[in-house]
């Protein structure tokens, strides 16, 4: 299945963006200027669709013009292009978008042809599939791990280099306890947050 | 700048391609599906988070609004979507100087490509046919992909120490030496990507 | 093959100059037509890169230009327009890039970098002190003649004397001066492992010439970008310079403090900081203890690659020499790495400190001077993206031991074995061994294009 790379999903959709010639703003800038201004941190609404490694939103306005001999020619409508990189299968995912980013994803599809709304998630999910277009080649460098297991294993990583900083030199014993500590610490921390730097929480065990 | 979050970079590129050699390139991607030699180098590169090739077919973008007009395209267009560490220009120079063969059998099919080699018509094509990111979000922002496999070596390690830790204190203290030789190399701390990155 | 006319090039882009004694001297130029006689006259005092076939010269001049020397000197804007952008900009401006904050931001550099732009650079090296001053005197007389040229500073710099012998060490005690490249029909003492790795990994070859000099092919396989027209580029390189000052005594303490912890002793821990031991000795050559042998032996003290240290045990990722060259480090034949080399010319400045006695915060340190084709795509790179960062090196934002701009913070992990002698080892909270105190980007024209300014008939197209 080319959209899948081992547990990680290639999602590619097309979205033809309307066209309204008597808009001052019109909807393709309109959705420029509200991408713009939409935050990328642990507020975006891809951290509360927690399954999103990667994801970004595109407005192609059109096809590229290479030169002569090549022939010139446009695409009639313009694109939202959707590409997102994440955990799992795509209705899941698509109905998770409903859910916890109804407003954004309202904001930025109420731009586009043929958007149902989000009063019917599965109408929701049949409109995205309309514009998927299938991943020819998906590469993946990790491709068996979930976003949850990554943020875990940076904070496990960052926690390491800290704890190695801090016992270095230290007898067994010791060291063992302190060990301990850091292990109970680690596997009682809340689960970090998508989008957030990891910061350094383990310095002081 | 839009087309970068924390370490990772997005770039959207496309290429038309005159439709006979459209069969061709999804020959190359259906090879290296089966071939995984084929993308070895593009593992020990190391640069790249993910990345996909998207063939859009003259007559497939899609349409939903009877209004329309229906495209009347002559060529298909090759899609290319990547996330990326490093500057721009160190990633083509990286993709010119040791997977050349690479862009070559991808992109040889595509209408006016000069060539992997020398680098510089090819960055001046791969600007033609780029285009910006409006929206970028990454889950792990400070980390690039080599951040991230360190981790993970570095979490699969600690879990086996861990199992291990209560042991009495002098055969612990043997399997964290031989955990310090097993994670050393794997312990960058994860930040902001430098400055005018270019 | 390139056809090198070595009359044309400047000699400092050639070679190294050892000499004992050298002065810098920073030049502002009032107007085009002074500074174009002072050029006319000064060009028959700057050493070309003929071979000395009567041993070496008393002294040697050599002279490059800012960008803001260049307008000065009323080259036509369309030609102007296409020197590199980093260029135009200067070094203060691209401090961003280069990290070059906190004690290496420029509101911290010599007074002739904060102030009005220096337009010129004058390198003179000697042989002996009353040469040096006579040569100077010579220069001097020249700008005063013409009006052409104002010395706004000049900085000492000299060889250190230690125990009463001329030393190729630097202030921090380490043997200095190896592994400057190996360029196609650039005639030097070359030694294997200068240049870069055959196909096969087996040998080393050149680089090409267009990695130094303008107007060659270079080792994508192409001209490298170059300011317009040919006359103005050819057999031209750029020049960064760069006045690193070394806290002698933070490093003293240091390698104290942290060599009485670390099982391998301090002598060894200063080694794994630059990847050399102090008498340059490579560590991948010798892990264990130092070697004058392959330190006197030419086809050794500069021949090795990482293939065998691939875990670092030997030389660890962040040491100094590993991250400003890192051969085959990341695979592919070093291919990687070809096009970021840089030929360097570094000489000491201040009084050397003994070892045996407390140091004062006297000005010393090391006058660190790169030429390269291209700025942005050698120097900076480099220092962006090798030296104050690490993901290539697959370190994360780990810096340079030796150089990082730190900040006390940061760290060095010095990857180890299981050998007792050789344990993974964590320095941390690492203090600025180096600060910086001002520099600048500099191009550094031909013989022929220094005389094509000088008359004033450099035309656009």
């Amino acid at each position: 299945m080319p959209n899948q790379s081992g547990g990680v999903y290639g999602l590619t959709i097309l979205s033809p963006i309307k066209q309204d010639p008597h808009l001052k703003i019109s909807h393709s800038l309109a959705i420029r200027m509200y991408l713009q201004r939409l935050p990328q941190d642990r507020r975006s609404p891809f951290a509360r669709v927690s399954s999103t490694h990667m994801a970004r939103l595109v407005v192609m306005d059109d096809v590229v013009y290479v030169g002569s001999p090549a022939c010139e020619e446009h695409l009639q409508a313009q694109y939202l292009v959707f590409e997102s990189n994440f955990d799992g299968d795509l209705d899941t995912y698509l109905r998770q978008m409903v859910r916890e980013a109804p407003k954004e994803v309202d904001a930025v599809w109420q731009h586009c042809d043929g958007y149902p709304g989000l009063a019917d998630p599965g109408q929701f999910v049949r409109y995205m599939k309309r514009c998927q277009i299938e991943t020819t080649f998906y590469f993946a460098d990790v491709n068996d791990k979930t976003v949850q297991q990554t943020l875990r294993a940076l904070q496990t990583q960052s926690a390491v280099a800290a704890f190695i900083e801090k016992n270095q030199g230290r007898p067994a014993a010791e060291l063992q306890k302190a060990f301990l500590g850091v292990a109970r610490a680690l596997r009682n921390a809340p689960a970090p947050n998508p989008g957030n730097a990891i910061g350094r929480e383990f310095a002081d065990e | 700048m839009s087309n970068i979050h924390g370490k990772a970079y997005a770039m959207n590129a496309i290429s038309p391609m005159k439709p006979w050699k459209t069969w061709i390139v999804r020959a190359v991607f259906f090879l290296m599906r089966y071939f995984p030699s084929a993308t070895r180098n593009l593992v020990n590169l190391s640069f790249i988070h993910f990345a996909r090739w998207v063939i859009v077919r003259r007559d497939a973008f899609p349409r939903l609004s009877a209004q329309l007009p229906k495209d009347n395209l002559k060529y298909d267009y090759l899609l290319f979507f990547s996330n990326f560490n490093g500057t721009w220009n160190q990633y083509i120079d990286a993709f010119s100087a040791v997977l050349s063969w690479g862009l070559n059998t991808i992109w040889h099919w595509s209408e006016k490509f000069p060539g992997a080699v020398p680098v510089t018509p090819l960055k001046n094509y791969i600007t033609q046919g780029q285009f910006e990111t409006d929206y970028y979000y990454t889950a792990y922002p400070h980390a690039t992909t080599n951040d991230v496999k360190a981790a993970h070596r570095v979490q699969a390690a600690f879990d086996e120490l861990a199992a291990a830790a209560d042991k009495p204190a002098d055969e612990f203290e043997k399997a964290y030496r031989r955990f310090l030789v097993r994670v050393q190399g794997d312990l960058g701390a994860t930040g902001e990507l430098p400055v005018g990155t270019e | 093959m390139s056809k090198l006319d070595s009359t044309d090039v400047q000699g400092f882009a050639l070679r190294g100059y050892n000499f004992p004694l050298a002065r810098f001297l920073f030049l502002r130029i009032p107007n085009a037509r002074n500074g174009r006689e002072f050029i006319a006259r000064l060009v028959e005092h700057v050493e070309t890169g003929e071979l000395w076939v009567e041993g070496k010269p008393h002294t040697t001049v050599s002279v490059a230009f800012t960008y803001a020397g260049m307008a000065v000197l009323d080259l036509p804007q369309a030609s102007l327009q296409t020197f590199p952008v980093e260029f135009v900009q200067g070094m203060k401006a691209r401090a961003g890039i280069l990290g070059d904050t906190g004690k290496n931001a420029p509101d911290r550099w010599d007074d002739v970098w904060r102030q009005n732009p220096v337009h010129a650079w004058l390198g003179v090296y000697a042989q002996s002190a009353p040469e040096l001053e006579e040569k100077c005197g010579e220069i001097k007389a020249l700008a005063e003649a013409t009006d052409g040229a104002q010395v706004i500073g000049s900085q000492e710099a000299a060889a250190l004397v230690i125990d009463g012998k001329i030393s190729r060490k630097e202030h921090f005690g380490y043997t200095d001066g190896f592994g400057n490249p190996d360029y196609q029909g650039v005639n030097r003492d070359t030694q294997p492992g200068q240049g870069k790795l055959s196909p096969d990994g087996k040998s080393w070859l050149p680089l090409a010439t267009g990695e130094l000099l303008l107007g060659y092919a270079d080792e994508a396989g192409e001209l490298p970008a170059a300011p317009v027209p040919h006359l103005l580029a050819r057999n031209g390189t750029f020049m960064v310079y760069r006045k690193l000052h070394q806290n002698v005594a933070a490093f003293r303490t240091y390698m104290r403090e942290k060599g009485e912890l670390y099982p391998g002793g301090e002598k060894k821990l200063k080694a794994k900081f630059v990847g050399r031991w102090p008498d340059g000795t490579p560590l991948e050559l010798s892990p264990n203890h130092e070697d004058p042998a392959v330190v006197a032996d030419k086809n050794k003290n500069v021949n090795f690659t990482y293939a065998n240290d691939l875990d670092g045990a030997r030389c660890p990722f962040s040491a100094h020499i590993r991250r400003a060259n890192p051969r085959d480090a990341f695979g592919f034949t070093g291919r990687l790495a070809n096009r970021r080399r840089i030929a360097r010319r570094g000489i000491t400045y201040g009084a050397y400190a003994p070892d045996s006695e407390p140091v004062d915060d006297a000005e010393r340190g090391v006058i660190f001077m790169a030429l390269n084709a291209s700025i942005f795509r050698q120097f900076e790179f480099v220092q962006q993206q090798w030296i104050e960062y690490g993901n290539d090196a697959r370190q994360g934002n780990d810096k340079d031991a030796l150089l990082g701009n730190h900040e006390g913070a940061g760290k060095f992990m010095i990857q180890g074995s299981e050998d007792a002698a050789n344990p993974p080892f964590l320095c941390a909270r690492l203090p600025n061994f180096v600060e910086l105190r001002g520099g600048d980007y500099f191009f550094m024209p031909s013989i022929t294009t220094l005389r094509m300014i000088a008359a004033g008939t450099v035309d656009p197209r």
